[in-house]
């Protein structure tokens, strides 16, 4: 049984929407589709909670703090049309505001790959749910169709990905409030995600919204001062440090399928409210924290050390030194850069059938896949190792990063050049790639300028390439944010 | 790894009285199979909520013990007999006393469980005891539906302070119960927040139903 409502929008315009029985609600809102089930009209559960601080609020959002907009449409400042582009692509951003029949809001439906098809399981109907990031990174796993689980590859580009946007907003001073696996849905298969949930941001000068959060994902000192009442002033509002704190947590599971700080250790048998309380709240300590092992799994088998030396800082910062030190935490930009050097370190694991499929080969000595422990049967590595200039001290140069490199390998403008980074304006065209010619390693350069040879000499865009092997050195660029190549060349068989 | 969430066991406390028969019984068996499927496509419920099933006639039976939601077989259900409500209860205590698991020093016990309990009459046994034992000892959070005009809101009162009063015995509103009841099963799987004490809290009734103060 169904009718159709109008939705009067703040600037005057109608539209249509599909009033339903037992709509889908959250913990804030009630949903309705349009007829064509491209937009949402959403309103509030409680309706009382509607009040000024909620209209400023999304009035700001929809407008001045809208990365989905472009400046010259109403947007962000400084947004253009291409960042615009990329996050409405990673933002379910609301479009405007309902003022008839009640408060509301409008939304654009998310992606058709954030919803599951009807191959998404052969024992669940899941057809048309909406892909929350736990059907992945827990038990659930084993009611999906391997076709929809991705794997390590793709689980790494939605965390980079998601670190990306979550960044973005913070950048504006904006932050999420209530991040966790309901409000980032994810799609392992094609590496993606799109943060929902938009309208509870904490945007600058305005009262914040009245949100807890989701358990699991609330911060530490949050959770602790839950049980003050509202308005009180030590109770501890979402902020863009308690979104540093989900944002860990969501990328932890999203490559290891299990929680940081939920594990084996009883803080008190007096009620599992009050155990809940400690262990996420005042006591909570994280599952692989190297000084205090009381909340360590027996069989804990792989560890963020086998996530590479890059992503195991960051972790024992977010979940070690910042747990109850939100100062500490590492900021959604550390985790895009970590996460980018990562990427340039993974490889293929040789087991056809290991669930990962992808790790980190952080250290070439010991090129064993830490998730099957399947040893690659490459017969050689490639690295190609970065440093940059040392600014005013000409001829020193700094580490900067490293390239993992096999047959096929793309280069591209970040690989050349210390001001290029992989982010959202970055251009992804590919300037060169690494191949194996009659068992010579050699970089092809299609499109780097000023690509210069280990002997010195300019090796031209389009049909230049250097041979590299073992302990060879050349730049990238001749200008001064080129950067300095040492290449290894490791024979593993 | 091993898993160390905790479950939520869920109790559904079904009235199976002769009145019940016919359209009723049959909502209530179409209730109970949509609130199943509609909790195994939540991936929170799926993982934390556990579901058991007691009817009571002229007795009580736990017809569904404690199970997985994967696992859940639907019960046979069947109506007629008198209102044993007290019966229902007394079993309800034992059935959380043994399948409950408790907190120790090296194990995380269970959430505390969730009763939905629905009537349509007035108890022909004697609950008294055992209602007041449950509201003072509050091993459970229970809420109590009075459905259709027959219904006794004050015998509920004395089992809980969360009482919803449904008008009439239609299909219709028993699948707007159910409906209700697998909505809150979500939300107090996602919410089970850590405020020690605090009342929990639920989604709004479906239309037609009231809060009885």
């Amino acid at each position: 049984m169904s009718s159709i409502g109008q939705a009067t929008l703040a600037d005057g315009r109608k539209i249509p929407y599909v009033i339903t029985d037992n709509p889908p609600a959250g913990g804030m809102k009630y949903t309705y589709f349009s007829p064509d089930r491209s937009y949402v009209v959403q309103f509030f559960n409680d309706p009382s909670k509607v009040d000024m601080n909620m209209r400023s609020r999304l009035e700001a959002i929809l407008t001045r703090y809208n990365p989905t907009l472009p400046e010259s449409k109403g947007g962000a400042v400084g947004n253009d049309e291409k960042t615009a582009e990329y996050f409405s692509k990673r933002f379910c951003w609301p479009t405007d505001i309902v003022v008839y029949p009640e408060f509301g809001i409008v939304s654009p439906t998310y992606p058709k790959s954030f919803f599951f098809g009807s191959n998404a399981s052969d024992i669940l109907e899941l057809k048309g749910k909406d892909k929350k990031s736990n059907w992945f990174t827990g038990k659930n796993r084993k009611y999906l169709n391997p076709a929809e689980l991705g794997d390590f590859h793709t689980m790494l580009q939605t965390a980079l990905l998601l670190s990306r946007s979550i960044r973005r907003l913070h950048q504006a001073g904006l932050a999420h409030s209530d991040l966790s696996n309901n409000n980032v849905l994810i799609d392992p298969k094609s590496g993606n995600c799109v943060v929902i949930d938009i309208d509870s941001l904490v945007v600058p000068g305005i009262y914040p919204p009245e949100v807890a959060g989701t358990r699991g994902y609330i911060a530490p000192e949050v959770v602790e001062s839950l049980e003050l009442p509202v308005g009180d002033p030590n109770r501890k509002a979402p902020n863009a440090y308690t979104d540093l704190h989900a944002l860990a947590v969501l990328i932890y599971e999203y490559l290891l399928r299990r929680h940081p700080i939920i594990g084996p250790k009883v803080y008190s048998t007096e009620s599992a409210e009050k155990d809940d309380y400690l262990a996420l709240g005042p006591m909570a300590t994280f599952i692989e924290n190297p000084h205090d092992t009381s909340n360590r799994p027996a069989d804990l088998r792989v560890t963020i050390h086998d996530l590479g030396p890059e992503l195991e800082s960051l972790f024992l910062r977010a979940f070690v030194d910042g747990l109850h030190d939100p100062d500490k935490r590492p900021t959604a930009m550390e985790w895009e850069r970590g996460l980018v050097r990562t990427w340039d370190q993974m490889h293929r694991c040789s087991n056809p059938n290991c669930d990962y499929k992808w790790f980190v080969l952080y250290d070439l000595e010991h090129p064993v896949c830490p998730f099957c422990g399947t040893r690659i049967d490459d017969t050689e590595l490639v690295q190609l190792n970065f440093s940059r200039h040392i600014r005013g001290q000409k001829g020193k140069w700094r580490r900067y990063s490293k390239l993992l490199a096999v047959n096929n390998t793309p280069i591209f403008g970040w690989h050349t050049k210390d001001n290029i980074f992989p982010d959202e304006k970055a251009d992804k065209q590919r300037l060169g790639y690494i191949c194996n010619y009659k068992g010579n390693w050699f970089l092809a350069n299609e499109h780097i300028n000023g690509l210069v040879s280990p002997g010195g000499n300019s090796v031209p865009a389009g049909s230049g390439s250097i041979m590299i092997s073992d302990g060879v050195q050349f730049l990238t660029s001749n200008d001064e944010h080129g950067l300095l190549v040492t290449v290894s060349v490791k024979k593993l068989r | 790894m091993s898993d160390f969430s905790r479950r939520l066991p869920v109790y559904l406390l079904l009235d199976t009285s002769g009145s019940m028969s016919g359209d009723p019984i049959e909502a209530v068996r179409q209730g109970v199979k949509a609130l199943v499927s509609e909790l195994r496509g939540d991936p929170q419920a799926l993982e934390t909520a556990y579901l058991s099933v007691i009817t009571f006639a002229s007795s009580a039976q736990q017809v569904t013990p404690l199970t997985e939601l994967m696992l859940f077989k639907e019960p046979q259900i069947t109506a007629g007999g008198s209102t044993s409500l007290g019966a229902a209860l007394k079993l309800l205590t034992q059935c959380i006393n043994t399948e409950v698991k408790k907190s120790t020093p090296t194990q995380k016990g269970d959430w505390r469980p969730l009763v939905f309990l629905l009537t349509d009459g007035a108890p022909t046994d004697d609950f008294r005891s055992a209602a007041a034992e449950l509201k003072s000892a509050k091993p459970a959070n229970i809420i109590a539906c009075a459905a259709g005009s027959y219904a006794d809101t004050t015998v509920l009162k004395e089992i809980t302070d969360n009482v919803l009063l449904m008008n009439n015995l239609s299909a219709g509103d028993l699948a707007q119960f159910f409906a209700w009841v697998s909505g809150s099963i979500k939300m107090s799987s996602k919410s089970l927040d850590a405020k020690p004490g605090e009342a929990m809290e639920l989604p709004p009734p479906p239309q037609g139903f009231v809060i009885v103060p």
